[in-house]
């Protein structure tokens, strides 16, 4: 029989908590006994705003699901809407987006870094990381015209051409970022402040990691090797030279050594597909309406799978629009990895699946041998973790 | 000038505030903490809390779940406060108008004294967006 | 012709063991399988797929309103021949009708779906049968109890009114 350890997440019911919070943890002084997820915070109603725009005022609204991973949403939609139609984007559109998207994987890893280092107290790893991510930002404005959503993609190709002079800048960054990720490559695993307050620390088992179905960097730091771009390509990525890194150590640690690892890869798929790009035309055009049926779409974001299913009625607007972003793959595995940790070590786990979480958002804790019932904004909860862990 | 306000103008203290965003404001103001933009040297520090601010910097659409905890932090900070509503959600709903969870802008809860469109602005637009403010805190 | 054999392998087990409980196949195409099956099947149909085709990961769920029943849509993903080669995604689907939308939950054989049944739960009101918490995920507190947003009668215009009944003064 398997070994997973999980229960699943059902958490603390406490109904003198007046108002529920998006986690709510049953502590025991220093540990995390228990914890219960809601996430209402973020829900706008996107999915029924697809159902009244039509398919190209959808390209704008997905993005905007997450300004981090924007391009891997548009791609994921793009894709689903070309499918529907029964066409195939132009080869040099598929590897532009492959450019684009990984650029975007560059541009994020190094955002979740920084953040990760802010976290644990060490600010100056958050300022390098983001001065080196300006670089990638200058490239996206280069090649997109905006650094953050820079809705690239239309249904049936991309909107701008790669010219030699980008292709040139853009490999000139990817030296820049590659000497730079060797720096943190390195760094990073002498640096005891990093190591000491993530191994060992937000374990999720391998077994648990796929009952739970973790997905992106998170599946891939505890030893288990799925990546969309592999299993189901999509792009250029089937003609792409990469490798699919993953780690075993299934703590924070392993999840920051997964994404150094897949910052180098990205900066190899960047350099090959845009010293390969095939000529053509970079886009075909569709009609409005969209025959009726229904499709799946995944793509890797940067956070891991992303999944859309579309059902086309004939019309130039969606019967139903699905979106799975990665994040929400990953809150089932976050009770598993806070269960028996310490809530000094709450921050950098919740860290290490979603830096999504503002400074506002507030936790409700009840400590069950104490008897006791509070609530900590994040940034509360990060003043204790400093002073727990002495800095 | 007293002095509460010279040191105010020297020095706004920022609280950033994510009402249900996409995270593409928030990013692009941490952007702006960066060396490259670096606020800090224009004395713009962003705090931790909402009762040692000047400014409440909110970005996103308000959604219904976080329409109270919005109220809260706004009454929380002192006065004399000033809002700055930064990103087309934060001004007007952005892509996300006639979606059936949220308020179309800030204004919709609190009153709003910059607006600050770009989807997301760029951190050169915080740094415009505050000077300007100084500019209405030293009149006031 | 486009080469489907392990595809059409899995449609042809299910096939074998489902019987009539089989509503409907489809290879859309490679590495995408449409499968429609009666809703006692499910959690057997999620059972076999993942032991015997090493469908062991749920994507997300999908609810969609067909007018009189909800159409619920399980992506399985995964039946890897080999450690190189591609996954499939196997979208498997059953209906229960909306005047009392029910399904067996399949937590039990895949616990990573709990997250995904609740946010249908939360959007078309289907109740999964056995899933350890359907309390609410994604609506916000307050929300009407009976308000399935996604639901086509549910406008967005609908929504609103429902909900400055019950809160009052949000616009």
């Amino acid at each position: 029989m398997s070994e997973s350890t999980f229960t699943v997440p059902v958490g603390p019911q406490h109904p003198a908590l007046k108002e529920p919070e998006n986690l709510t943890f049953s502590v025991d002084g220093e540990r995390v006994v228990d914890v219960k997820i809601r996430l209402g915070y973020v829900h706008r109603g996107g999915e029924k705003a697809f159902e009244v725009r039509n398919y190209n005022q959808g390209l704008y609204l997905v993005e905007r699901i997450c300004g981090i991973c924007a391009m891997a949403h548009q791609l994921c939609y793009a894709n689903n809407i070309e499918a529907l139609h029964g066409i195939m984007v132009p080869r040099r559109a598929d590897y532009i987006r492959t450019v684009i998207a990984e650029l975007e994987r560059i541009h994020s890893h190094l955002l979740w870094v920084g953040v990760a280092g802010h976290e644990i107290g060490w600010d100056t790893l958050f300022m390098y990381t983001w001065r080196d991510r300006e670089v990638v930002l200058d490239l996206m404005e280069l090649a997109t015209g905006n650094r953050v959503l820079h809705a690239t993609n239309a249904i049936g190709g991309v909107k701008r051409d790669l010219t030699p002079e980008m292709i040139s800048k853009i490999s000139k960054g990817m030296k820049h970022l590659e000497e730079r990720v060797r720096y943190y490559a390195a760094m990073i695993p002498q640096e005891k402040t990093i190591m000491k307050r993530t191994v060992g620390v937000g374990i999720l088992k391998p077994q648990d990691a796929v009952d739970l179905c973790a997905v992106g960097p998170t599946l891939r730091a505890s030893g288990i090797k799925r990546d969309v771009r592999r299993d189901d390509p999509y792009s250029a990525y089937d003609e792409t030279p990469f490798d699919v890194i993953t780690h075993g150590g299934c703590d924070v640690a392993s999840r920051v050594l997964v994404r150094v690892g897949e910052l180098f890869e990205s900066i190899k798929i960047v350099n090959y597909a845009s010293e390969h790009l095939p000529s053509g035309p970079i886009r075909v055009k569709v009609p409005i309406n969209v025959p009726a049926g229904e499709n799946v779409s995944l793509v890797e974001a940067p956070r891991g799978e992303d999944i859309h299913y579309c059902k086309s009625n004939g019309t130039d607007k969606p019967e139903r629009y699905k979106v799975r972003a990665p994040t929400l793959a990953n809150w089932a595995s976050m009770a598993t990895m806070l269960r028996g940790g310490y809530v000094a070590d709450i921050p950098i786990v919740l860290a290490a699946i979603d830096p999504c979480m503002s400074c506002t958002d507030r936790m409700a804790f009840t400590d069950v041998s104490a008897n006791k019932q509070w609530y900590w904004t994040i940034e509360e909860l990060r003043r204790y973790s400093a002073n727990w862990h002495g800095k | 000038m007293n002095i509460v306000k010279w040191s105010r103008i020297k020095s706004p203290w920022i609280f950033h505030f994510n009402a249900g965003g996409c995270n593409g404001c928030d990013i692009e103001i941490l952007a702006a903490l960066n060396p490259r933009y670096d606020i800090e040297r224009f004395g713009m520090i962003l705090r931790g809390s909402p009762r040692h601010a000047d400014v409440l910097l909110c970005t996103g659409t308000v959604t219904r779940q976080i329409h109270d905890r919005l109220k809260r932090i706004y009454d929380q900070v002192p006065e004399p406060k000033f809002v700055m509503a930064f990103g087309n959600c934060a001004c007007s709903g952005g892509v996300f108008q006639k979606c059936y969870n949220v308020h179309e802008g800030v204004d919709k809860v609190v009153p709003v004294d910059m607006y600050v469109p770009g989807c997301p602005p760029r951190p050169q637009a915080i740094i415009d967006g505050a000077v300007k403010l100084l500019g209405k805190l030293s009149k006031s | 012709m486009v080469e489907m054999a392990r595809e059409n392998e899995i449609v042809e087990s299910l096939r074998a063991k489902l019987g009539k409980d089989l509503i409907e196949a489809k290879l859309q195409k490679p590495r995408r399988v449409f499968v429609t099956v009666t809703s006692s099947a499910l959690p057997s149909t999620v059972q076999f797929l993942r032991d015997s085709h090493d469908m062991k990961h749920v994507s997300t769920i999908t609810g969609v309103d067909q007018g009189t029943e909800i159409g619920v849509y399980f992506h399985l993903m995964g039946a890897r021949q080999n450690a190189d080669s591609r996954e499939i995604v196997l979208s498997l689907k059953a209906t229960t009708p909306k005047t009392d939308p029910r399904l067996p939950s399949i937590t039990a054989t895949i616990p990573g779906a709990v997250l995904y049944e609740r946010e249908v739960h939360d959007m078309f009101g289907v109740i999964f049968e056995g899933h350890p918490d359907l309390s609410p995920l994604i609506v916000p507190d307050g929300w009407p109890a009976s308000l399935y947003p996604l639901r086509k009668e549910c406008t967005i215009d609908f929504i609103k009114g429902e909900i400055s009944k019950v809160q009052g003064g949000a616009k």
